[in-house]
């Protein structure tokens, strides 16, 4: 008798929280709905029913998300297995970088396939993947199927490069168009002291992560990464796969930058500096040119011209390299590894899938992106516009839209017109520059690998890529001589399985994107 | 004589009956104790036995929507990864190493800290040799690790500066392997030796007063009590710290070396457990960082048993 009464009585209670509301024409469902999700991102976010945007969201489609991921804990990923080794499922699950395990597991069962739903029931979904291709191929799984809607940046540019154009000014010197100028002016930087202060204590280059430096081998023709990550694999014009550090276009590269180290021209302290680089060097007035994204880059021009006089930060075309051509190989992703999938105990999979839909119509695109219309956003000719109370906030305006509980890493479509409005003159110059010379070379998405696929990469893999960061540290560094190690490196990767890692790559590659 | 006698033939029953009555009222006698130890055992149930359970992960291809013990067996493959992999046999060898050396250099500082702090004779000068030798031990490992990246800066740096006072060359410490272990050790010891030489203070307190009063009777001399008195009377407690510190010799603070190791250095820094991290954690491959620690805790245990019974023959003591 008492275990019925209590279910009951539950159930009444969450009816009871269940407000009647007027109906939208964005609704889902006439019965109101309720849903379990679980969504924790980023290691700080969870999905929280209470928060303005999970109200809004009841409010426009009947459907309620009720998070069950623990508010207190602090590693997403920890959370994620956490749940998946309790066995009970949710409704929902979501979160970033969860690309592989929605796949994985996917195929062990624990989520729906999507496909079908895709083509029944998600006509926003369905026209996305029709007019992006890619973005499909790089989250379909080697059985085929689609297990989870990912995020969907928007817009093209992530990182450019900038330079002290006061610098610049005071040694008479113009924006570097070529290699070869970009060499005269860092070394110029580094010679001439135009900080003024007497000692040579410039820093032409520096970055705040190390791995960046390597960007510099694009100035040599060379692939340094195939994504926005570093050291990734990329796919050449053949489609094939490749790793850049093992081509041997690399050894000539790494040599010159082996010299540009030697002589002073990237920073010293590069391996080590690390994350506060622009803001240590920048504002001590001592770095020349670095390789970072956009909007926080022109910033430093607001906070730093206020204790270094003149100082003056701009971005500028990529240098064209050896063969006079300019190139990019860091651009914004299709595509991200997070997003959401629907489970296989999930009881609603055509409510659930409409609901993924939404965040690719026009309307969830502007909950999720703008937030809640009239808290955050207002209607401009047809077009979201934030509020002047958000754009003038102190607080930058995502961490303003995360606090409603907008931006979280489920499924959805950015509009870049929501980073548009809140980033700064002196970045959308930059941004504008890059997105119309459009120097980017296409992107990597990484490859869905069956079992015994992953198997080979995961015998191999971890070790080579260290043994490939090692080496390439010490080159440029100086403590290992290119000349005197590239056999005896080519002999080891080969040694260590390499080529077993690009097979089995290039197998998954071809059956997920067609072989070429 | 007798009673005993009967008591034995008594049958298993019986004796099982009698046995249970003597604990309960062992236990109604003495409860509080008990109840005072409760909370350790049940610590040790709870965090240290019921894991066990996951131990078998080293032999199964872990998936955790199947969960462990849905989880199909793979036997020892695991293993063979990591000794065909040369850079986990690298780790092994410069956990040994890093450890080997953080033994012979880094174990006898305390001891020499303690009996140096001893032998201060004005208490306000002792207060504050020992507050300033505890201080960096509650300093977090994340502020050392800055501080010493600060300190090796080959710019700007204070060990540069003085290197190039010396009219000798700035050197980039946190990249050259051969480095590594002495910023590791050396650091370590600034940071702990303060509060580990707490236990061996406490243990030369403990020293019977007279010893020294009829020491002195008979003329010794200060050295002479050190040396006579003082290091005999701590070597149990040496010994058995000693086997302590022999038993985790494969866990090297696993976080300062994150903190300053580099690709450049992974050649004399990279030691199991970062190996473990990079590997098992960051690629999420529970099942192989399982059979990694498997591995630790098996050479851990052995080492453990030896130096114990090492222990036992030259000092008569032992941890068990």
């Amino acid at each position: 008798m008492k275990k019925t009464i209590v279910p009951l009585m539950l159930a009444t209670l969450l009816a009871g929280t269940v407000p009647a509301q007027a109906k939208e024409p964005t609704w889902i469902t006439d019965k109101p709905l309720t849903l379990k999700i679980h969504l924790h991102a980023r290691d700080k976010y969870v999905w929280d029913e209470n928060l303005p945007m999970s109200k809004e969201l009841f409010r426009l489609t009947n459907l309620q998300l009720v998070g069950t991921a623990s508010k207190t804990a602090t590693n997403s990923q920890e959370q994620f297995n956490l749940m998946m080794a309790t066995g009970k499922l949710p409704d929902i699950v979501g979160g970033d970088s969860l690309k592989d395990n929605f796949i994985r597991y996917g195929m062990e069962g624990a989520f729906q396939p999507l496909n079908k739903l895709i083509d029944q029931h998600a006509p926003n979904l369905k026209a996305f993947f029709d007019s992006h291709p890619q973005v499909k191929r790089a989250i379909t799984a080697p059985d085929g199927n689609i297990y989870f809607i990912p995020y969907v940046p928007d817009g093209k540019v992530s990182r450019g490069w900038w330079i002290r154009k006061d610098w610049l000014d005071k040694l008479g010197l113009k924006e570097p168009q070529t290699i070869n100028e970009l060499y005269t002016v860092l070394k110029a930087f580094r010679e001439k002291d135009p900080n003024g202060n007497g000692k040579k204590n410039e820093v032409p280059f520096f970055d705040k992560e190390p791995e960046r430096l390597y960007n510099l081998v694009n100035f040599y023709g060379c692939r340094a990464t195939g994504s926005d990550a570093s050291m990734d694999f990329y796919v050449d014009d053949n489609g094939k796969i490749r790793h850049p550090f093992a081509e041997p276009c690399f050894k000539d590269a790494i040599r010159n930058l082996a010299k540009w180290y030697a002589e002073g021209l990237i920073d010293a302290e590069i391996y080590t500096r690390k994350n506060r680089a622009r803001e240590q060097l920048f504002s001590a007035n001592q770095g020349g040119m670095t390789f970072d994204w956009f909007a926080s880059t022109a910033g430093f021009n607001d906070s730093i011209s206020k204790t270094v006089p003149g100082f003056k930060l701009v971005s500028i075309a990529p240098p064209a390299d050896i063969n006079g051509r300019r190139w990019l190989e860091n651009s914004r992703a299709d595509m991200r590894p997070d997003g959401w999938a629907m489970t296989i105990t999930n009881k609603n999979p055509v409510e659930t899938i409409k609901l993924f839909d939404f965040f690719f119509s026009r309307a969830g695109r502007n909950l999720q992106n703008f937030g809640v219309e009239g808290l955050t956003y207002d209607m401009k000719d047809g077009k979201p516009q934030f509020k002047e109370s958000v754009l003038k906030n102190a607080k930058p305006v995502n961490n303003q839209l995360w606090e409603i509980g907008a931006l979280l890493p489920i499924g959805y479509w950015m509009d870049y017109e929501y980073e548009r409005q809140w980033t700064n003159p002196a970045a959308l110059e930059g941004i504008d520059m890059y997105t119309k010379g459009n120097w980017f070379v296409p992107m990597f998405y990484g490859v869905n690998m069956k079992k015994e696929e992953r198997a080979i990469y995961d015998q191999y893999w971890p070790d080579l890529q260290t043994y490939m960061s090692e080496m390439a540290q010490n080159w440029v560094l100086g403590t290992k001589s290119v000349d005197k190690t590239w056999d005896e490196y080519q002999a080891r990767l080969k040694a260590s399985g390499f080529q077993a890692v690009l097979s089995a790559m290039q197998t998954a590659y071809d059956r997920q994107y067609g072989k070429r | 004589m007798a009673d005993i006698q009967t008591s034995v033939r008594e049958p298993l029953g019986t004796r099982l009956r009698q046995g249970w009555q003597a604990a309960l009222k062992d236990l109604r006698r003495d409860w509080l104790l008990y109840a005072m130890l409760a909370p350790t055992l049940i610590w040790f149930l709870v965090f240290l036995y019921m894991p066990l359970d996951g131990l078998q992960l080293a032999f199964k291809q872990y998936s955790a929507w199947k969960g462990i013990d849905g989880s199909p067996w793979v036997g020892f493959a695991h293993f063979v990864t990591l000794f065909q992999s040369e850079q986990f046999l690298r780790a092994v060898g410069n956990t040994l190493i890093i450890s080997a050396y953080s033994i012979v250099l880094a174990f006898p500082v305390p001891i020499l800290l303690a009996l140096m702090i001893n032998e201060v004779q004005s208490q306000r000068y002792r207060k504050a040799v020992q507050t300033i030798v505890y201080l960096p031990h509650f300093i977090s490992v994340v502020i050392v690790a800055g501080i010493v990246v600060a300190f090796l800066s080959p710019t700007t740096g204070v060990v540069n500066n003085a290197l190039e006072f010396l009219g000798l060359d700035r050197i980039y410490f946190l990249t050259r392997p051969e480095w590594f272990r002495s910023i590791f050790i050396g650091s370590n010891i600034w940071k702990e030796a303060g509060f580990d030489s707490i236990v061996f203070l406490a243990a030369i307190m403990s020293i019977n007063p007279a010893l020294y009063e009829s020491a002195q009777v008979d003329g010794a001399s200060r050295w002479q009590m050190m040396t006579r008195i003082t290091l005999p009377c701590i070597v149990p407690t040496i010994a058995v710290l000693l086997v302590i510190r022999l038993g985790r010799v494969l866990e090297v603070g696993f976080e300062y070396i994150i903190l300053l190791y580099q690709p450049s250095t992974f050649e004399t820094a990279d030691v199991i457990s970062t190996y473990i991290y990079r590997q098992g954690l960051q690629g999420a491959r529970y099942d192989l960082a399982t059979a990694a620690g498997v591995f630790n805790a098996v050479v851990a245990l052995v080492l453990v048993l030896v130096a114990n019974r090492l222990s036992r023959r030259i000092t008569r003591t032992g941890v068990f």
